[in-house]
């Protein structure tokens, strides 16, 4: 690596004070740094700079303060910086102490920042350059984010130029800002009601939940619609990512992507049909929709007279191999079992067993059978969206006899 | 069968993961002595060492149904014979499966039948080795089902002789068997000529 330019910056500062230093000496001391103690040539460069304002009892290059100015994909927890980004949104302050909240970004990258109360910085308008000396780097909730205080002189700079972000494909995402084009192939029933909207946006990659809270000037996504989303936070949420839309700037996209749900497909054996099969009760508390214990008790709810009945079965499939969990809603479990909600209510009303019989049922129609499953795998667990019996298939006996005769 | 989700190494770690059910022919199953425990642990999971080197701590299989008897006065037990292309399993519920023994009382032999088990092996007093299964559930199934079982236990089974060499398992099952993996391609064989083509 070559260190010249880097001893030559140094150098001009000390020299500009009135000093002289030899620059072959501050290039063997930044090798050294870099080559055999591993150091960044960033932070080496400080290192030596601070060493000789040192020796010259020289200040004003802001030791161990906001050192040199960087991109924001250089930042580190815990440092003090420069940098010179855009606010690219703007985000509802969740706490009096905060000022202001939102995203800048760079040509490098994107991150989360804070503007405290006490911090008198002026007012950050979205869509402006600013130069900020000495804010913090720090990590909140696995993420880096950039800290405007007090101390933090905040400057507006003119900027050339647009800032275009680099789109990140869902597979690839991680905690921190990004963008992304995907399509909104799921929408769920809000948990909650804050949440404006809710669901799985899906690119040729991969697929991550989304969530826009309520707020002014927010509005829905159309499901089924492509969509690039300028500056999403991600989430990491219960070690599974979440992107949250309100920092985002959503821009409709014409035309269709090919999206990769996460579908994957298992053939087995059900060996082991699981308790909660069969005919269940739910919750009818919208948006809840919990299974009831026997007594009719919601984890959520408590007691819960008037439940809707479901059926599904849960269970395991085996290849010999590999095991896997599998998760099959009524539909599905209707036409493999060849019974449905109707008759599997009758059935449960009619016997002295009551719904421990549609269970029993639910066994001796599945155990043992071969079944071909397709749906989306979440934590080892196949949500199943189409699955089949398979059948006896006399052309593979004949394949598995060359194959055992071959070498008799 | 062919899993085209994800490779094992793929899964996270810390998830409960179930043994998976080998698919084993009677005859070889009758071949096996080695039982033993990886792990130091009470509940660590047991294995018997297939001869054509594969570890099993589950079988599924699916046979005939020829044959059950009720036994013991005071801690009742089933014992079932399950018979396919190359021999008997020897199946057994008891009150510690009480799930198994009511399915197996439902059943009336001969019927073809689909069971998911653990294999043990027991030394009789006189010396000779006996291997049983003990049933976790037993369901009756059609001859359709009989037949899938019989391709997909010859397509494991010849997987098992081709990767044997290979394996630290079927390295083991050579040193302790002393019986070639290649001689089972027979069995299988002849397990697949009594299909119908």
């Amino acid at each position: 690596m070559d260190f010249s330019d880097t001893a030559e910056r140094i150098s001009q500062k000390i020299t500009s004070r009135g000093h002289t230093v030899e620059k072959s000496g501050i290039e063997t001391k930044l090798r050294r740094l870099v080559d055999e103690f591993g150091v960044p040539p960033a932070e080496a460069e400080r290192t030596v700079l601070n060493e000789l304002a040192r020796e010259f009892s020289l200040t004003g290059f802001q030791s161990g303060g906001a050192g040199e100015q960087k991109t924001l994909n250089q930042l580190m927890n815990g440092e003090w910086v420069t940098v010179e980004c855009k606010v690219v949104a703007l985000t509802a302050a969740p706490s009096p102490s905060i000022a202001q909240t939102g995203i800048m970004a760079d040509v490098s990258a994107a991150m989360r920042f804070v503007v405290w109360s006490r911090a008198n910085a002026p007012v950050l308008e979205a869509g402006k350059w600013y130069r900020l000396e000495s804010a913090v780097v720090d990590q909140y909730k696995g993420m880096l984010n950039l800290k405007i205080h007090s101390g933090t002189t905040v400057r507006e700079v003119p900027h050339e130029g647009s800032l275009k972000p680099d789109i990140t494909p869902i597979r690839d995402l991680s905690p921190g800002v990004a963008s992304v084009r995907g399509k909104v192939v799921q929408e769920w029933e809000a948990t909650h009601d804050r949440i404006l909207q809710s669901g799985l946006i899906a690119d040729e990659t991969g697929s991550v939940r989304f969530v826009l809270w309520k707020e002014e000037g927010k509005e829905r996504l159309n499901p089924g619609g492509v969509y690039t989303l300028y500056y999403a936070t991600v989430d990491d949420f219960n070690g599974r990512l979440s992107i949250t839309l309100n920092t985002a700037t959503t821009v409709p996209e014409e035309g269709d992507i090919q999206v990769n749900t996460g579908s994957s497909s298992f053939q087995g054996a059900f060996v082991h049909l699981a308790p909660g099969s069969g005919l269940i009760k739910r919750c009818p508390v919208e948006g809840c929709n919990r299974v009831l214990s026997r007594q009719n008790y919601c984890p959520v709810h408590e007691i819960q007279p008037q439940f809707q009945y479901d059926l599904r079965i849960k269970g395991w499939l085996d290849n010999g191999e590999e095991t896997r969990e599998i998760l099959i809603q009524r539909g599905e479990s209707e036409h493999l079992v060849g019974m449905n909600l109707d008759q599997a209510r009758e059935l449960a009303e009619n016997n002295p067993l009551g719904m421990d019989e549609v269970f029993l049922r639910f066994r001796e129609a599945l155990l043992g059978r071969y079944l071909s499953c397709r749906g989306r795998e979440i934590e080892n667990r196949l949500l199943v969206s189409g699955c089949e019996l398979l059948h006896y298939e006399p052309e593979q006996l004949a394949n598995l006899l060359n194959r055992a005769g071959g070498s008799l | 069968m062919n899993n085209t989700g994800r490779a094992p190494a793929g899964r996270r770690e810390g998830v409960f993961e179930r043994e998976p059910a080998r698919r084993v022919f009677a005859a070889e199953l009758k071949e096996s002595r080695v039982h033993f425990k990886e792990g130091q642990d009470e509940k660590s999971p047991t294995y018997v060492l297939l001869p054509t080197g594969a570890r099993c701590n589950r079988v599924f299989l699916a046979g005939t149904l020829t044959e059950k008897k009720k036994q013991g006065e005071q801690n009742m037990f089933y014992r079932a014979r399950i018979v396919d292309p190359t021999g008997t399993f020897f199946v057994m519920a008891g009150s510690y499966q009480p799930e198994a023994m009511q399915q197996i009382a439902r059943l009336e032999p001969p019927s073809f039948v689909a069971v998911v088990g653990k294999p043990n092996v027991y030394q009789t007093p006189d010396g000779a080795v006996l291997i049983s299964i003990r049933c976790e559930s037993i369901t009756q199934v059609d001859k359709d089902i009989r037949d899938q079982w019989v391709l997909d236990t010859a397509r494991a089974t010849l997987d098992r002789i081709d990767t044997s060499a290979q394996t630290p398992d079927g390295e083991r099952a050579r040193s302790e068997y002393n019986i070639d993996p290649g001689l089972f391609r027979k069995m299988v064989f002849e397990a697949l000529a009594q299909l119908k083509i």
